[in-house]
């Protein structure tokens, strides 16, 4: 297998705050190798945003990375090694912030943030921006870095390029905000872009433009993608693997068509019976009962248990890493303890009340009087 | 052109604002028991005597034909006599008004120069000690009377080190002839800036005080917002964020509290150069409500009132400089 472009392997990134520790990326792993468009699902709150912030170093106080290890093209970013008194701290291998910040960011790995109307500076104009980071991480003269951004601006579809070069952000709306942030990640030629939700904050109509523009830029370029969404049509429209996250841990990642036609994770599941799918016929939408616990007091075991109808008391016990649970050549890794490549006799042990369940019968006594 | 536009449009609409404060200022001299006449004339002069004094000055007359007289003669430029010293009252204001301003811009180059740098030392070191630091100076600041800063100066550099003057101000054109052992222009210069010293540190510690806590907390808010994480991103340096990205959008609150502490100085200025026996503006108008000297009253007061208008106009033309998203178009 050839060496992933980005790898984050048991990345931990946790906050601390008055009432605790919140982990909120707790020892998460996933790959994304050249040319690829790979999603992060899961509800808000799970952890996507700060896992991608945490890829470029850019969470604030008092959030702080404290494990894992990030390698890019197979060179180390962040790692971290026993101290001499036993504490954790950043190995000598990883970049410095200086390194980082001239080498990696906006160079090699890019982002679109998810706030077109909170993202662009509102006293500097749109090109002056998008010239600046061009100048940064192209090392071209301002004459050309020029050219280039309007170029750029062109690309993704801002008419008369030239004009709006010297307009300010108020002077556009969402959708043409939403295309200067992603101008200004392509202009930046990097060979990673993370996407941060770019299009939750807009229209149905404008979301598929951007979508498709996106889709036409990666067929030029080559470029590889993060794209972090709740929403699963756009992983099905443009993913082509899948990681979902569930309270700062992976349940489940796959190939995008098996993670729709075999999904082996009851949190995947119970995600995708709650969205309309053109490829299936359901009578009814079923929403996931409950609501996402709170990172800081995450429930024992598995942590989906108290809202999963597969629950059993087992799953009240063990926590379990995502494994390949495939049964094809190709990977498909689920933490769920149902499934045989966990050996904790799932079979045997008694089912539990969970709120999943609690709706189920609900419906059944519906269905039953009707 | 715009800008233009809206700078006419304010100054006419400083006209009410100035209607106001001569009308309520009229009214509210005219209330005080006594007249200017029994303060000049002193408490034996003969009913006769204030009599022919009062219809020689007009104060006979009812008082709204004495209002109305006082803004005609104003908008020609007359502001009337100063009973007490003798003179034009427009005389006095100019021979007092660069006093006061070389005050102000002395206290005001002070107060922004150490409290710009200081608020954004302390955002970008927020909770470290040297924030502690900043943030304990600048609630002292805001908290110590401005006349008792003087005081203590004086009592610590002007009576016990001896180092400052602590009476009066050498204005820097001043003939070299009237500066005590003054030999060359140089020479006063450097009297007029060891004269400066202590009432600027009096009278600016408030201002510093004030715009270094809210260009802390005003830099804090923007270093925090999504378009400074996204040039983070980007790999552009801490120290241009600072700089560039951060700092412009900052000002904006910042602009707005210079612009209430340049009125609020003003109040400051009379106390100031009565601790350090300064004859600028702030002392004539307390010399003019002790002497009840009407016109130079109306004078003075006017004078503040046209300070708090520029004052409140270039807050505004700061802002539209600052940024682009306030025009002024669409107010007509």
């Amino acid at each position: 297998m050839t060496t992933p472009l980005l790898s984050v392997e048991n990345l931990q990134t946790q906050f601390e705050t008055a009432e605790g520790t919140v982990r909120a990326v707790d020892g998460i792993s996933f790959d994304v190798h050249e040319g690829e468009t790979v999603g992060l699902v899961g509800e808000s709150g799970a952890g996507k945003s700060v896992a991608i912030s945490s890829v470029l170093r850019l969470v604030e106080s008092p959030g702080e990375i404290v494990g894992g290890e990030i390698r890019f093209r197979g060179e180390t970013l962040l790692s971290f090694e026993e101290g001499p008194n036993g504490e954790r701290r950043q190995s000598p291998e990883s970049l410095s912030n200086k390194e980082f910040r001239q080498r990696i960011r906006g160079r090699e790995i890019a982002t679109i943030f998810q706030d077109p109307m909170e993202s662009l500076n509102p006293v500097f104009t749109i090109g002056s921006q998008l010239q600046e980071f061009i100048e940064i991480n192209r090392e071209l003269p301002p004459k050309d870095a020029r050219d280039v951004a309007i170029e750029t601006l062109r690309e993704v579809d801002i008419p008369k390029p030239e004009d709006r070069f010297d307009d300010y952000p108020h002077e556009f709306s969402g959708g043409m905000r939403q295309r200067v942030l992603i101008a200004m990640a392509i202009a930046c030629q990097p060979s990673l872009i993370l996407a941060d939700e770019p299009t939750t904050a807009l229209d149905v109509t404008v979301e598929g433009q951007i979508l498709n523009l996106v889709s036409d830029l990666q067929e030029e370029y080559g470029t590889s993608f993060v794209w972090v969404t709740h929403d699963l049509a756009v992983v099905a429209d443009i993913c082509d693997r899948v990681n979902v996250m569930y309270l700062g841990q992976m349940a489940e990642q796959a190939d995008v068509h098996d993670l729709f036609d075999n999904t082996k994770h009851p949190y995947t599941e119970a995600l995708l019976q709650s969205v309309p799918r053109p490829d299936k016929t359901v009578e009814s939408l079923t929403p996931i009962e409950g609501v996402m616990p709170e990172a800081i007091n995450p429930p024992s075991g598995c942590r989906f248990h108290p809202r999963c109808p597969d629950a059993r008391a087992v799953c009240r016990e063990v926590n379990p890493e995502p494994r390949n649970v495939s049964d094809t050549d190709t990977r498909h890794n689920a933490a769920c303890v149902k499934h045989d490549a966990f050996d904790v006799d799932y079979e045997h042990s008694t089912p539990i009340q969970s709120e999943g369940d609690e709706f189920g019968e609900d419906l059944q006594v519906t269905e039953g009087s009707r | 052109m715009s800008h233009l536009r809206y700078t006419i449009k304010r100054l006419l609409q400083a006209i009410p604002v100035l209607i106001g404060i001569t009308s309520i200022t009229f009214l509210l001299i005219n209330a005080m028991p006594g007249s200017p006449v029994e303060v000049m004339l002193g408490p034996t002069a003969s009913e006769e005597l204030i009599a022919a004094a009062e219809e020689r000055y007009g104060f006979n007359q009812p008082i709204h034909v004495r209002y109305v007289k006082y803004i005609l003669a104003a908008l020609g430029g007359d502001l009337g006599r100063s009973i007490h010293y003798g003179v034009p009252v427009t005389t006095k204001i100019l021979e007092r008004l660069p006093v006061t301003l070389l005050l102000l811009a002395s206290s005001f180059a002070f107060a922004l120069s150490v409290a710009i740098p200081l608020g954004i030392v302390s955002a970008r070191r927020r909770n470290q000690p040297v924030d502690h630091g900043s943030r304990v100076v600048s609630l002292i600041g805001v908290s110590t009377p401005n006349f008792w800063i003087g005081l203590l100066l004086i009592i610590v550099f002007g009576y016990h080190l001896q180092v400052l003057p602590s009476n009066g101000l050498v204005m820097p054109l001043t003939p070299i002839s009237e500066v005590e052992g003054a030999t060359s222009r140089l020479d006063v210069l450097v009297q007029t800036v060891r004269s400066l010293i202590m009432p600027t540190i009096a009278l600016g510690t408030l201002q510093m005080a004030a715009v270094s806590r809210i260009e802390r907390s005003s830099m804090l808010e923007v270093l925090g917002r999504d378009y400074i994480n996204l040039a983070r991103a980007f790999g552009v340096k801490e120290s241009v964020i600072t700089r560039k990205h951060a700092f412009r959008n900052a000002q904006l609150p910042v602009v707005t509290i210079i612009g209430l502490q340049l009125t609020s100085a003003l109040g400051g200025a009379v106390l100031t150069e009565t601790v350090f026996n300064i004859n600028g503006m702030g002392r004539l108008i307390i010399q003019a409500v002790r002497t009840q000297d009407y016109a130079l009253i109306m004078g003075t007061t006017l004078f503040f009132g046209v300070m708090f208008v520029i004052g409140t106009l270039l807050t505004d033309l700061t802002y539209a400089y600052l940024d682009p998203r306030v025009t002024y178009e669409g107010e007509d």
